[in-house]
């Protein structure tokens, strides 16, 4: 059998805890979690087109099941984010209007991107089915066909994408058979996305579903090489990679949120795809490099001096510029060496935490650490075992423990705020920084101010390590206001709850919820 | 539902959220919880329209943006969610603090038709303060389900009452939290009116509410007090049937010394209580404003470098209403664009005109409702906005149309990202004053 690939005849994505193995609930040491993730084996079964992901038992991870659960993202969320953020294509959501509620949350980041990348500023252009009852009873596809024309209509959009929701998934929508029927009328891709809140554990599989019809239906498919491209996939970052990359001859095209129709159409032109974060970046860069010959970049991603080394290293040797990059890594730990020193210097016993996505988390603990920051836990929101790459050096957790030594408290959670009281009573920190909402706001409330990294490119690369330490010296800084809020703000929780200690006690002993009902009937009857 | 204007019914730009965006209606009630018997990004999504990204709201308690969800996946669609929320009503009781806990029903679990009143029952008949509502976001607006919510309560928590009436005692049904992006500063000022004029009030949301004890405290009100043009008046008919209350329903909210006055005299009239303390306080009051108003009309009469004249709102029923009618009828602002984007009932669209066609002596205006985002836009481009600057009062999705005609934004409503609400309030006696600080601040280049 070769080597299993991403299947781009299919419309939808096998999800990534099918994938990958993919969990979500999961509390040990990060050695551990390394140890039982066992990346090699699981990449090359994937290789073989063996079980990757949970397909069978003995490649499944052990997970914590929580009969409590706070809000969360998903899928369809992370469509918008993606697909909701071209500039010249527009995304229909097919549903009722509340699945449109975070278009606001999306559009602000999209203008401070456009504003970043140094584009127009214009809101976005999301559409919207605004399904109603009687659509959930008598189907809704006519009006999924008008909005398809009013889209073309509207905004001439070069391209037009239709998300899936959980009613229309239920009541069985064909998008896909409209899709095909549209598409020669408005004469522009129509690209139908199964991005279903309820189909996926985890939103990271949104990423996918976005890449996926991205890779199918808008990348070109005869290229014509662009030898001085390359593919950066991102968010809404900075554009610090074009700076980063002059000196080896390259031109960044940043994929996909800000992009133009053409921007990524031209992926496949490119002579190599790399990101800042491999849990965003692994099934575009597969796709493309095993169905346009577009290689990746098969190295750690670029945090902390090691890992940016070998990301550049890893480039240079695609583009034939080893001899000239080696000068230019040289250079540039000289150039940074001294304010990291600086920083190093203010930063002594300060000691930090991480709550962001997963392989995020893996490069940000390398720059606390690489600034002398003490990291003593971190939470991920999901964890993969294995990236759709399989490669060899983007085994990122394992790099991190390897070069920075392990995290005694490396949390899988799912931007449950309900486990921070316990959480942070075993790890002592004085500052988190996230991403993705609910968690900064309850840190607060324990007294710990939070650094919220919309940018997130800022810890990218040598001049990350800098730019990251200087934010810090200001979040420190706030921590006056939080032990303000600590003095006279109580948590929401019950007094039980916060004299436990274990952040998984109910799915460790969910029995105890029985004894503690009864207890709270007791009270109330005496 | 009344029919919307395109074509499809298709929405670009938002300005609501849908029913199961109630859930923020029962985290402003103190000591409640909402549980999202939802999809996993269903209250994410709610959460950013009604209360992040609009004014930066922020939320206290077990609400906001933590809201206990049992996020649905594939398993519980082919098998049912009936277990899983069983669990997740079992744990939000033993781990947050609250003293009624509020199921909120979305789409997936109304469409695969789980019992959620059977688990929920389990937990009644143990004693616990556990409602359900049936909120599936396909029924509407977030507006819908607000009176979905506090229907819910009302039958499955307040309950039956046939005891003794407390005169003076009032129920007021007024902005919707967390929609209404001052909300919070509105209630301080309606309430410190009603208070002041002689009446005792429950609250109901927010700060100066007792909270779920207070809801318990509905039946024995004297009357509702209904504020808005539709919001709440189906609530007050419900109580009305079901305590034998009867409602005073006043579709405009006061902004200014006159209307402020005018509402106070009709609220106390209609309670039948003394009216010397109102009295008093009217005279307080507006002694103080017009104190404040002729040192602001030195500043109106005499700048020199132009001000804003013209005029359109793009908001809700309430607040387009509201806004218009204080700077048409007291500012001698000329509207002209009035964009409802709320959806109201097609019953009460002529009234809610009306009231549009009588701002003052002379003026009025033809309300438009349109609830496309791209259609209003289209709408505000065509409009013409005479000689000076257009203002608008809208929401962050008219930025870029105002922009191109070089006019002034102020964010109103959802979504609203260019402004940080804490306690603010644009209404009553003393929130006039801070309506047109916003305004003239931001025409003197203040931003």
């Amino acid at each position: 059998m070769g080597k299993r690939k991403i299947n781009l005849a299919m419309s939808s994505v096998e999800n990534r805890e099918m994938r990958l193995g993919t969990i979500i609930a999961w509390d040990g040491k990060a050695s551990e979690l390394v140890e039982q993730s066992d990346y090699d084996s699981r990449s090359k079964n994937k290789e073989k087109g063996g079980c990757a992901g949970n397909g069978r038992k003995a490649c499944r991870m052990c997970e914590l099941y929580s009969p409590l659960n706070q809000q969360t993202m998903c899928a369809n969320a992370i469509v918008e984010c993606q697909i909701g953020n071209l500039t010249d294509c527009i995304l229909i959501q097919h549903s009722p209007i509340g699945c449109a509620a975070d278009n606001a949350w999306f559009n602000l980041a999209f203008k401070l991107g456009l504003t970043r990348r140094h584009k127009p500023i214009q809101n976005l252009q999301i559409f919207c089915t605004n399904l109603l009852e009687k659509d959930m009873v008598f189907g809704a596809s006519d009006k999924l066909r008008q909005a398809i024309r009013e889209a073309k209509e509207r905004f001439n959009a070069k391209a037009i994408f239709i998300s899936m929701s959980c009613s229309t998934a239920i009541i069985g929508e064909d998008i896909d058979s409209i899709a095909d029927e549209l598409e020669p009328e408005v004469g522009v891709p129509v690209v139908p996305l199964h991005c279903e809140g309820f189909r996926s554990k985890h939103w990271s599989t949104g990423f996918d579903i976005s890449q996926h019809g991205v890779a199918r239906q808008i990348v070109k498919k005869n290229p014509v090489k662009q030898p001085d491209l390359i593919n950066i996939v991102a968010l809404w970052g900075s554009d610090y990679f074009t700076d980063m990359l002059k000196p080896l001859g390259l031109r960044v095209n940043y994929m996909i949120d800000t992009a133009s129709y053409d921007e990524l159409a031209q992926a496949s032109e490119a002579v190599a795809t790399a990101t800042f974060c491999h849990t965003l970046g692994s099934y575009m860069a597969t796709a493309l490099e095993q169905h346009f010959g577009v290689p990746q970049i098969d190295a750690p991603q670029p945090y902390g001096f090691a890992a940016t080394d070998e990301w550049f290293r890893a480039i240079a040797k695609i583009v034939g510029k080893e001899e000239e990059t080696e000068a230019y890594i040289q250079a540039e730990h000289e150039r940074v060496m001294p304010k990291i020193l600086e920083l190093r210097e203010k930063f002594k016993g300060v000691k930090g935490f991480v709550m962001t996505g997963s392989s995020y988390s893996h490069g940000l603990i390398s720059v606390l650490r690489e600034l002398g920051i003490e990291v003593q836990g971190s939470i991920v929101f999901h964890h993969d075992p294995v990236y759709d790459s399989g490669a060899e050096h983007q085994n990122t957790l394992k790099y991190l423990v390897d070069n920075y030594g392990d995290v005694p408290h490396f949390t899988v959670s799912k931007t449950q705020a309900f486990q921070l009281p316990q959480v942070f009573r075993r790890v002592e920190t004085d500052f988190v920084i996230i991403r993705h909402q609910g968690l900064a706001p309850e840190a607060a409330k324990l007294g710990i101010p939070a650094l919220a990294m919309g940018d997130e490119h800022i810890p990218v690369g040598y001049d990350g390590m800098i730019r990251t330490g200087e934010i810090l010296l200001d979040i420190l800084a706030r921590k006056r206001f939080n032990q303000v809020l600590q003095r006279h703000v109580d948590l929401p929780y019950t007094e039980w709850w916060q004299a436990q200690n274990d952040p998984f006690l109910l799915s460790k002993n969910p029995e105890i919820l029985d004894e503690v009902l009864e207890q709270a009937k007791e009270r109330k009857g005496a | 539902m009344a029919k919307t204007q395109t074509k499809s019914g298709t929405i670009v730009h938002p300005h609501y959220g849908c029913t199961v965006g109630a859930a923020y209606s029962v985290a402003a009630i103190k000591n409640a919880v909402p549980i999202a018997n939802c999809g996993p990004g269903c209250m994410y999504k709610q959460f950013f329209l009604l209360s992040f990204d609009n004014g930066f709201q922020g939320s206290a308690g077990a609400g906001g943006g933590n809201v206990p969800s049992a996020n649905v996946g594939e398993n519980d669609i082919v098998f049912g969610g009936e277990k899983k929320l069983d669990d997740l009503i079992k744990s939000s009781l033993a781990v947050l603090k609250g003293d009624l806990f509020v199921v909120l029903t979305g789409c997936s679990g109304e469409l695969i038709g789980d019992n959620v009143e059977s688990v929920v029952r389990k937990y009644q008949e143990q004693g616990f303060p556990v409602i359900a509502a049936q909120t599936g976001g396909f029924k509407g607006t977030n507006l819908t389900g607000h009176e979905i919510v506090i229907e819910a309560i009302i039958n499955q928590f307040v309950g039956d009452y046939d005891g003794e009436k407390e005169q003076g005692l009032v129920n007021l049904w007024f902005d919707v939290p967390y929609f209404h992006q001052n909300w919070r500063g509105d209630y301080l000022e309606i309430v410190r009116i009603l208070r002041a004029s002689g009446l005792k009030v429950n609250v109901l949301f927010g700060a100066q509410s007792g909270g779920v004890e207070e809801w318990k405290q509905i039946p024995k009100a004297q009357f509702n007090l209904v504020i808005s043009p539709w919001v709440g008046v189906k609530t007050a008919k419900l109580l009305e049937r079901k305590y034998h209350q009867p409602f005073l329903h006043i579709p405009e909210i006061p902004i200014g010394e006159e209307a402020t006055t005018a509402f106070i005299r009709k609220v106390v009239e209609f309670a039948g209580i003394d009216k010397a303390k109102s009295e008093a306080f009217i005279k307080e009051e507006s002694d103080l404003y017009y104190y404040f108003l002729e040192h602001f009309a030195e500043f109106f009469s005499e700048y020199w470098f132009g001000l804003p004249s013209q005029f359109a709102v793009v908001g809700d029923s309430a607040y387009t209403l509201a806004y218009t009618k204080y700077l048409a009828s007291q500012i001698g602002m000329i509207p002209v664009a009035q964009i409802i984007t709320d959806n109201p009932p097609e019953r009460y669209r002529e009234s809610i005109r009306e009231h549009f066609h009588n701002l003052a002596e002379g003026v009025s205006v033809e309300p438009e409702f349109i609830e496309d985002g791209y259609q209003v836009e289209q709408k505000l481009k065509e409009t013409d906005f005479g000689s000076g600057i257009p203002l608008i009062l809208g929401t962050t999705w008219e930025s870029d149309v105002v922009a191109e005609k070089g006019g002034l934004l102020i964010e109103v409503g959802p979504p609203t990202t260019e402004e940080v609400t804490i306690n603010k309030t644009y209404i009553g006696y003393r929130g006039a004053f801070t309506l047109l600080e916003r305004i003239y601040s931001a025409a003197v280049g203040g931003k």
